[in-house]
């Protein structure tokens, strides 16, 4: 029992097109429907207390979210996990739910975020390999970043931690890009398919934050040839604490030993 | 067989807001295929966000799905973008539910909310690969059909649908489904399925009609042309609305709709007979639901959707006599579940204002009157019983509780109306900002602002003016500029509406069958979402008035005579011509008629039995 709990939960391809400001509303409206006594805050407007992880960009899936939330009673993890996955609509699913005791919402401890970006590539294995390779001996890798003040120079380099390419099968293809979205159909599988699947772990949270997809737009530049980005997936979130990194749900960060 | 369409990453990363089209939203209903006889695509000429707003569609979708034979899914016109992907992919229409073409289905129904939505018919119809018109299809095609406030005259679209329903759709969209199972099951032919459903009453089947025309242009008769068509089609009406399907859950969407919450619907009808007002009169007569089963449904439907808030919808609310117990009763219940109440525009008293804090913790900013005329004399003759004192003392009551905005509605081009008319919209507007003056500074808000909004009359079928003339866009202009000119006060902002829209607006609410031809025309010419002001072309509408040979004045700006067959009038909502014609006549002599609860006028609706005709 606790009045503060943490959840990893799924967010997959039926639910990828909702902002994250709509995602809100759904648990809202999710925890309501269970009559889970979740927490609001005061004021004139009150809202649910409820904290998510990194936010996930329209479009992309997540194996590994998470959120807390706050209650005014004490709230069973296993309880709360079935009744509100009996009010989450297709493609939400909680995983694992635990108490959490120690402060550091986990919003503001985020520190490192992997990714599956799987591609089709009009070029062979050995051709991607060795770019992400070229990639990485550099110090410095500037790319231009979009903000709300204009066009700025980044640098990420310092925010790739690890970057590689597999090769898939026609079965991992198969079960891995089988979705509603995903045409491939269109695609004409060379030899080794020509779908690859770029492995990234990456700075993420409010210090350091590296989109997979400004990535792609660095891994993209100088090539003469196209990457078509066929899904992004988000495979684990990280927290730091302490100059260490640990799994969110992890006694260390939950309890604060 | 598999017909799912495929409605990739490609292309919903190249639109916005993507999740008009993905679906799969809470409470949202999946069959499956093997199980069900009927498929049903229930369409909204209109984008999702307006279409998933509409009440109506709500309930009949639900009720649909209630028919263990069916499966309603719901179809909304694609936005530009998306139609531009669709037509480049070669993706026909797709019903949101399953992806699959809505050539596939059975049915495609319309719902008709406003006139200038028409061209999204065409348009849905053509990205379906249907045929245009009903004259067209063959037995290989689904049926199309419509009903819905502005099908009580058909005829602009009578020859794209192959029906129309008249009247609320509870009962009969199941008798009609019921006549196709037997139908379809013995392989009849496409033309007896529409003789069958001709005996139900409310269907009216438009190809079976021949409409003749007189030398001017007017119409001389519309008859059918098989003997056991009926010569009038009585609309239908559900005479028991406590024990009525209503849904006890509906959709809770992924994306913000424009009316994202819980309606609940308090009665239909409304008993006070504004000359103006085509709801008034196509409802009749006023049949309520009782606080205790709208408390019922209110705490299912909570359940059901967790949505954060409740609306209660009626035509004129404040005349709904529970309604403090029931106010009192939800706010009571929904409080501790965080779920607000919100109230729609009740006229101010003090006792409305008192509910509508207690309901909201509202801003004290705007409230909204309409009084619809600037003089008494003309809001005589529109039979608005509203009053400049019970104006003065609502907007006084208001500014005393501390409120500080107030919009004020008014029409434009009311039958009889004169600069003398429009100057008193004028002087209302000034009386409103003395009122706040008056009103000691200690005790009112900061900031007062008055909002003066006009818009142009559209004369309405089955409305005592059903006959007038609307204003021609240049006297309308010359008004709306001599009533900018009368506004000097600082504290009022005037907005007027667009001219050119109301034009035609009043062209298709009063349309014969051969303003058909010149829907698709316009549609040919590009004119779609004609209601959203960056895709509205007036000037392809009136190219294609020419290339068919119509004169939008005639329509529009042509005063009717009594005796005139009108194109609407094979249609029997229940309130007669005579009534409506009396009431005319009393408009411009300026006398009131009262309020069905006071006395009864004898419109005609009492043929339908509902308790407040017969007592």
């Amino acid at each position: 029992m606790g009045s503060h709990l943490r959840s990893k939960f799924t967010r997959e391809e039926e639910v990828k097109y909702i902002s994250h400001l709509d995602l809100m509303l759904v648990f809202e409206r999710a925890l309501r429907r269970a009559r889970i006594p979740i927490a609001y805050s005061g004021g004139f407007n009150p809202h649910p207390q409820m904290v998510f992880g990194l936010p996930l960009s329209v479009g992309v899936t997540s194996e590994s979210e998470y959120a807390d939330f706050e209650f005014h009673a004490e709230v069973d993890p296993e309880n709360f996990k079935s009744r509100l996955n009996a009010n989450l609509p297709q493609g939400l699913k909680i995983l694992e739910v635990r108490e959490r005791k120690a402060k550091g919402n986990i919003m503001a401890s985020i520190a490192i975020a992997s990714y599956d970006i799987f591609v089709y590539l009009g070029c062979s294995y050995d051709i991607i390999q060795e770019r992400l390779k070229e990639l990485l001996s550099k110090t410095t890798i500037v790319v231009q970043k979009k903000g709300k003040k204009g066009v700025k120079d980044l640098d990420i380099r310092p925010m790739i931690h690890k970057l590689h390419v597999l090769k898939l099968s026609k079965n991992e293809i198969d079960e891995k890009l089988n979705s509603k979205f995903i045409d491939l159909d269109r695609i004409h599988l060379n030899e080794d398919n020509g779908i690859y699947c770029i492995r990234a772990v990456l700075s993420a949270g409010s210090n350091a934050n590296l989109k997979p997809e400004l990535l792609m737009e660095a891994i993209k530049e100088g090539l003469n040839f196209d990457i078509n980005t066929l899904k992004i997936h988000r495979t684990e979130l990280l927290v730091g604490k302490g100059g260490k990194v640990y799994n969110p749900l992890d006694p260390v960060v939950l309890l604060g030993e | 067989m598999k017909m799912t369409l495929k409605i990739s990453d490609n292309i919903l990363r190249n639109v916005e807001k993507p999740s008009r089209y993905t679906g799969n939203e809470w409470n949202s209903v999946t069959k499956s295929l093997d199980k069900i006889n009927i498929r049903f695509a229930f369409g909204f000429p209109d984008v999702y966000e307006i279409g998933m707003s509409h009440l109506g569609s709500k309930i009949l979708y639900h009720l649909l799905n209630q028919r263990e034979d069916t499966w309603c899914e719901r179809v909304f016109a694609p936005w530009v973008d998306m139609e531009e992907q669709m037509r480049k992919n070669q993706i026909p229409l797709f019903a949101l539910e399953s992806k699959d073409p809505i050539k596939s289905f059975d049915f495609f129904g319309f719902t008709l909310q406003y006139e200038m939505s028409y061209t999204n018919i065409i348009n849905m119809l053509d990205l379906a690969g249907v045929p245009l018109k009903s004259s067209m299809r063959t037995e290989d095609d689904l049926f199309v059909c419509a009903g819905g406030p502005c099908a009580y005259n058909p005829e602009p679209l009578a020859e794209i649908m192959d029906f129309f329903l008249m009247g609320e759709g509870e009962e009969i969209l199941n008798e009609v489904l019921d006549v196709f199972k037997a139908w379809k099951n013995e392989g009849a032919a496409r033309e007896d399925f529409l003789d069958r459903i001709s005996k139900i009453e409310g269907v009216y089947v438009p190809g079976a009609y021949q409409v003749q025309y007189e030398s001017d242009g007017t119409i001389k008769s519309v008859l059918p042309n098989k003997s056991h068509y009926p010569e009038r089609i009585k609309k239908r009406i559900i005479k028991n609305l406590e024990d009525v399907f209503f849904p006890d859950k509906i959709i809770v969407p992924y994306t913000d709709i424009v009316h994202d919450r819980i309606m609940l619907e308090l009665f239909r009808g409304c008993t006070r007979g504004c000359r103006f007002c085509q709801a008034g009169f196509i409802y009749r007569p006023v049949r309520e639901r009782t606080p205790e089963k709208l408390l019922d449904l209110a705490r299912k439907l909570q359940e059901n959707t967790g949505y954060e808030e409740i609306s209660l919808t009626s035509l004129s609310t404040s005349d709904y006599e529970g309604l403090g117990d029931l106010t009192e009763n939800l706010i009571k219940e929904m409080e501790p579940l965080k779920v607000n109440l919100s109230l729609p525009s009740l006229r101010i008293d003090s006792f409305s204002l008192d509910l509508m804090e207690k309901a909201q913790k509202v801003r004290k900013s705007g409230l909204t009157f309409a009084p619809e005329a600037g003089t008494q004399r003309l809001r005589d003759v529109i039979n608005k019983g509203v009053t400049e004192e019970d104006l003065i003392n609502s907007v006084s009551i208001a500014f005393n509780g501390g409120w500080t905005g107030v919009k004020l509605y008014f029409m434009m081009g009311l039958p009889t109306e004169s600069f003398d008319d429009i100057e008193g919209i004028a002087d209302l507007g000034n009386k409103v900002v003395d009122a706040y003056m008056r009103v000691p500074k200690e005790k009112r808000g900061k900031g007062l602002s008055v909002t003066i909004s006009t818009s142009s009359f559209v004369p309405k079928p089955f409305t005592p003016f059903q006959w007038e003339a609307q204003d021609t866009m240049e006297t309308l202009r010359e008004k709306q500029r001599h009533l900018k000119g009368m506004i000097k006060n600082k504290k009022i902002t005037y907005n007027w509406h667009e001219s050119q829209l109301s034009l035609l607006e009043a062209v298709f609410s009063r349309g014969d069958r051969r303003l058909g031809n010149l829907l698709i025309k316009a549609w040919e010419k590009g004119c779609k979402f004609d209601s959203w002001g960056e895709h509205f072309k007036f000037d392809l509408w009136m190219e294609a008035f020419g290339e068919c040979g119509l004169d939008p004045h005639f329509y529009a700006n042509r005063k009717r005579d009594f005796n005139e067959v009108l194109p609407w009038d094979h249609i029997d909502v229940g309130v007669s011509k005579k009534f409506l014609q009396r009431e005319c006549e009393k408009a411009y002599r300026g006398e009131l008629t009262s309020n069905c609860r006071v006395d009864c006028s004898g419109c005609g609706a009492a043929s339908f039995g509902s308790t407040i005709c017969t007592g």
